[in-house]
């Protein structure tokens, strides 16, 4: 890492640590209701709390596999479909019109209907995440492939590749690209409708303690969890950032 | 070696015709151009011949198996998430030559064309000539026959230009390649070719001229600009040019003036 990148850290800890003590002190003598605005060192207690007693561990465990699964079933759909469409005219016709319906609403709305079909267990919040990513992914592989370079399509058949080949070389590659640059925000879309689902109607999961802090006006609770699941994120976003740079290391950077 | 019988192309049905009643034949080993007007859809026959544009009437027939036509396009795409070494094998391995092999015979090909050793970049680490080289490799790397190029070296500097115009004659001349090239430059036409042929505009665009250039293969491509018969068949070529587009038209070609 270069000195550049080293300074940037620190000054920006160094705001981060100002605007922590500020908040702090503010709270401290009185100026904000801790009710309303808990402070930074009571948010981090619960926090520890959570972790120490263990009781946190299931939640997790709710959220992580539904946002996962919702993911993982939103993307492999995303991408058949996708591909489907992109290759079949007739199924675009019946498909693009469908998903860009879904992509109209705001599909967390969806969660109160997939609680009545579904339930309130994991199958719901799966559905969710699923119904998030897998319309997003569909548009990235459908127009990923309509947008195929033509002259990398002519090249190989000059060079005398023929269909199996093309998907190969050049529609797989392209579509790893798309969707690669596509899984940053998929990730972000499968934990919005996992925890969203939660909120909604559940028995586990981070969304169901936000619901639990919010019903028992525990503004530390709501936020220590609000930290917890930007945490989680964003070291998902460090795996995703890490695949993606692998996947498209010709790319360069 | 290839022979075009009165090829007509249109793009889509009903649409007039871009091409209509063309004909024409290469000798084995002869060096063709092909110039004319923008637009008068040379690239367009050169694309008929290698099948990426379906003819709507006539036929194209090679002497050898469509195995051996490479095609050399105008700009320097590669397949940007392989290799260098695995874009030229490519060729290779779909004739059935198996991973480790077509590999092995790629880098010789890469160092062939003076990229030894560039075998495991990524195509953006290339230079825009370098990039060029590996799409030579890759023609190479076919064994062809027949090469045909839609202006090769039209989007490289000058220097660049004349050194890869240089190896690629060298290969032309060893293997004997049959060649038909599509260029907007007519001093580069002259000087490659043994026959230079003026394509009218288009839409139904014919052949408008043959023109034979009257010096031997292989030519040093610098002197040869200076010799009379060069400078004559330059002028001849200008004026038969001109005629067909037309010096109010507006589509003038992008040719290079003939300096006197």
């Amino acid at each position: 890492m270069s000195m550049k990148w080293l300074g940037v850290y620190a000054r920006r800890a160094l705001a981060l640590a100002v605007v922590l003590a500020i908040w702090e002190s503010l709270a401290a003598n009185g100026y904000v209701d801790p009710f309303y605005m808990p402070p930074p060192s009571a948010i981090g207690a619960i926090v520890v709390d959570q972790f120490a007693s263990g009781d946190i561990w299931p939640h997790l465990q709710a959220t992580f596999g539904a946002a996962l699964l919702g993911l993982a079933l939103g993307i492999l759909f995303g991408i058949f479909l996708g591909f489907v469409a992109a290759l079949i005219p007739y199924l675009a016709e019946l498909l693009e019109p469908v998903m860009a319906m879904l992509n109209a609403i705001p599909r967390v709305i969806l969660a109160p209907l997939f609680i009545i079909w579904l339930g309130i267990g994991i199958g719901s919040k799966v559905a969710l995440s699923f119904i998030l990513v897998v319309v997003l992914t569909f548009f990235a592989v459908y127009n990923g492939i309509r947008d195929v370079d033509q002259r990398l399509v002519e090249r190989v058949r000059t060079l005398g590749g023929g269909r199996l080949v093309l998907v190969r070389e050049v529609y797989i590659p392209s579509v790893v690209a798309w969707v690669m640059g596509n899984l940053k925000v998929a990730v972000g879309f499968a934990f919005t409708g996992a925890v969203v689902g939660e909120f909604v109607a559940a028995s586990r999961g981070l969304g169901y303690l936000l619901s639990y802090a919010q019903s028992t006006y525990n503004a530390s609770l709501t936020m220590a969890l609000i930290f917890l699941v930007m945490v989680f994120v964003l070291f998902l976003f460090t795996l995703a950032g890490m695949l993606e740079r692998y996947l498209l290391r010709w790319k360069g950077s | 070696m290839l022979h075009i019988r009165e090829l007509s192309l249109a793009f889509g049905k009903g649409a007039v015709p871009v091409l209509e009643g063309l004909s024409l034949d290469l000798q084995a080993g002869e060096f063709m151009s092909l110039i004319g007007p923008s637009g008068c859809g040379k690239s367009t026959l050169l694309r008929a011949i290698t099948g990426l544009q379906k003819p709507s009437a006539g036929a194209v027939s090679l002497d050898v198996s469509p195995d051996e036509v490479a095609f050399l396009f105008q700009d320097d795409a590669l397949l940007p998430w392989r290799s260098v070494r695995d874009n030229v094998a490519l060729g290779l391995r779909n004739r059935g030559t198996r991973k480790a092999q077509a590999r092995r015979e790629a880098d010789g090909w890469l160092a062939a064309v003076g990229l030894e050793g560039y075998g495991d970049r990524w195509p953006r680490q290339l230079s825009g000539g370098q990039r060029k080289r590996v799409a030579i490799a890759q023609c190479l790397a076919l064994r062809p026959r027949v090469l045909l190029m839609d202006e090769p070296f039209a989007s490289l500097d000058a220097i660049v230009r004349h050194y890869l115009t240089e190896d690629l004659m060298s290969w032309v001349e060893r293997e004997n390649l049959t060649v038909l090239m599509v260029t907007h430059d007519l001093e580069e036409a002259i000087a490659l070719s043994d026959r230079v042929l003026l394509m009218g505009n288009g839409p139904r665009a014919r052949i408008k001229g043959h023109f034979q250039v009257p010096l031997s293969r292989p030519r040093d491509l610098v002197g040869v600009r200076t010799e009379p018969a060069f400078r004559d068949l330059a002028r001849d070529l200008w004026s038969a040019l001109s005629e067909e587009v037309g010096p109010m038209s507006s589509t003038r070609p992008d040719l290079k003036v003939v300096n006197e």
